[in-house]
């Protein structure tokens, strides 16, 4: 309608000149845009250097327009129909070609800069979620670490074969620790062989108070889950359960399929003046957070603590 | 010197021994698995030294302490608790580091020996000191220094500098241990020490009215003033 009545090739001379123009003098502002750190402006210093753009943009553009018809038409104003046109004065027109580039080019600019600023929070929450992740990966407990150290040492002189299998536990132990550093999920199968060691370790420092039970469910064992989750579990079966008793008692790790999910059970005695129910503990807050974050609501752990004769840890990731 | 080794690891509770072993001047007269075996064995064999785990069955070496009227000479002996053992800002304690190195245990020793020549109080002497845990605060109060004793259910807060610590004993019970020539019963919930008082007036019906140090004035009642009275012209 806009071209009724004008050849095609001078209406496409005309336009094709300005949406190049166009092209170009946007790619110029975003590389000024870029090169000069606006975008990690505040919003209304970008906001506000971006209207200026808009503005140099489409006075140049209305000028090249203007320019463009003399070349093609022959004429100050390109002869365009319609309702925005018909009718108007010469200057009306002219004022409308200017609102029309300032139109287009402002659309423009504000989906670029939409689009921009969305890809620039997607990066900042997915580095952020890692970032958390990193931080929630339980390690081990510097506490038992040098508790162990001790064990062995006290081993070297009369039991110097038990000496050497403690170092050998030890040794796997932080070896696991070390590599599952950059991984955010094993085989149940994996993360058992190192609470054997770990647990091989406690023994040492326990003597006969810590007594295991195992359940291990065949299909289990390739489940992936998040690394060190069951160390975590057992570390504070340990410390809020067996440690705290004189006689010490025996701790219950379960793993079976539900359905489409991995149960994982650790049940530890439950010394007496012991607090009830809720995690209190920092590594089993962080876990429930880590599950979160790597499940959402599909992975869960759960600290039930209604029995008063024991204390159940139970985490369900999908299977 | 007689040294008690109090760990729930018996690993540690060897390792311990054997570096004690090449100190000739200490003998390890018993160990303990857990607070109420230690508070048992520090009151039948009255060590010099008791070499005290943090992390126990139980309770921690902290609530042992709280529970003993004598103290022997203390060193806390740690994995990784040695955060907590610094806490003790005003009456420093000895801390060991696990795995103990032979140099600091015997830098420990050392300063242990020195206090223990002075040799250690009759057993029915008067208390001198206590170990008060307060929430997370813990301290050393040397008894000397406290000015009030005031009871508070079956507890008792001490007015100790600018500290308040509550200690978890009756006030009668506290009493049949303290000094008699230093602390006296002034009232039925309150016992004051003789060296904080400044002066005295005479009040209502025979009480007398006591002002310590401190600009605190406490009530002395009537059957306690002539006590007091007695006691006084005596001096």
């Amino acid at each position: 309608m806009i071209f009724a009545s004008q050849p095609w090739s001078k209406a496409g001379a005309l336009w094709g000149g300005i949406s190049i123009a166009g092209v170009g003098l946007t790619h110029v502002l975003r590389v000024l845009a870029r090169r000069h750190g606006w975008l990690a402006m505040p919003p209304d210093a970008l906001l506000g250097r971006m209207f200026a753009g808009v503005l140099v943009i489409a006075t140049l553009a209305w000028w090249l327009t203007l320019e463009l018809a003399q070349v093609v038409y022959d004429a100050r104003i390109p002869p365009l129909s319609g309702v925005l046109y018909d009718k108007l004065s010469p200057g009306g027109q002219l004022r409308n070609v200017f609102i029309f580039q300032v139109l287009v080019h402002g659309c423009w600019v504000a989906i670029y800069l939409a689009v921009t600023m969305q890809r620039q929070r997607w990066r900042t929450q997915v580095s952020l979620q890692q970032a958390e992740l990193r931080l929630l990966k339980s390690q081990l407990n510097p506490h038992f670490l040098f508790n162990a150290l001790n064990g062995v040492r006290s081993l070297i002189a009369d039991e110097p074969d038990r000496a050497r299998d403690a170092v050998t536990h030890l040794a796997k132990t932080l070896r696991y620790t070390l590599a599952v550093g950059d991984e955010d999920l094993v085989s149940l199968e994996r993360e058992l062989e190192m609470v054997e060691d770990y647990l091989a370790l406690e023994s040492l420092r326990l003597a006969e108070r810590l007594r295991v039970e195992r359940d291990i469910a065949a299909a289990a064992r390739t489940v992936r889950l998040p690394a060190m989750l069951l160390q975590t579990l057992v570390e504070n079966a340990i410390k809020h359960g067996i440690a705290e008793l004189k006689e010490g008692g025996t701790l219950r790790v379960g793993a079976r399929i539900d359905g489409d999910f991995l149960v994982l059970q650790v049940t530890n005695p439950r010394p007496p003046g012991a607090p009830g129910s809720n995690p209190e503990g920092v590594g089993l807050r962080n876990a429930t957070e880590r599950l979160r974050l790597l499940f959402g609501d599909r992975g869960t752990l759960r600290l039930d603590a209604s029995n008063a004769a024991c204390v159940v840890a139970e985490v369900r990731v999908p299977a | 010197m007689k040294a008690l080794v109090v760990d729930d690891e018996p690993l540690a509770r060897r390792e311990l021994r054997r570096l004690l072993a090449a100190f000739p001047s200490v003998e390890v007269i018993g160990e303990a698995g857990n607070i109420d075996d230690a508070k048992a064995r520090i009151e039948q064999l009255a060590p010099d030294v008791v070499f005290l785990d943090i992390q126990m069955p139980g309770g921690t070496g902290f609530d042992l302490l709280t529970r003993l009227d004598r103290l022997p000479r203390i060193v806390f002996t740690t994995a990784y608790d040695q955060y907590a053992v610094k806490a003790f800002e005003v009456n420093a304690l000895d801390y060991l580091l696990k795995p103990v190195e032979p140099e600091r245990l015997a830098a420990a020793l050392h300063k242990i020996q020195a206090a223990v020549t002075h040799g250690s109080p009759a057993a029915d002497a008067p208390l001198e000191q206590l170990f008060i845990k307060d929430g997370p605060r813990c301290w050393f109060v040397p008894l000397r220094e406290v000015g009030v004793f005031t009871s508070e259910g079956n507890y008792v807060r001490l007015l100790w500098g600018r500290e308040r610590p509550l200690l978890g004993r009756s006030l009668a019970a506290l009493e049949t241990k303290l000094d008699p020539r230093r602390f006296f019963r002034a009232n039925r919930g309150q016992i004051v020490n003789l060296d904080f008082i400044q002066g005295v007036e005479a009040g209502e019906g025979g009480r007398l009215h006591v002002q310590l140090r401190d600009g605190l004035e406490i009530e002395v009642s009537r059957r306690q003033a002539r006590l007091f009275k007695a006691r006084s012209t005596v001096d």
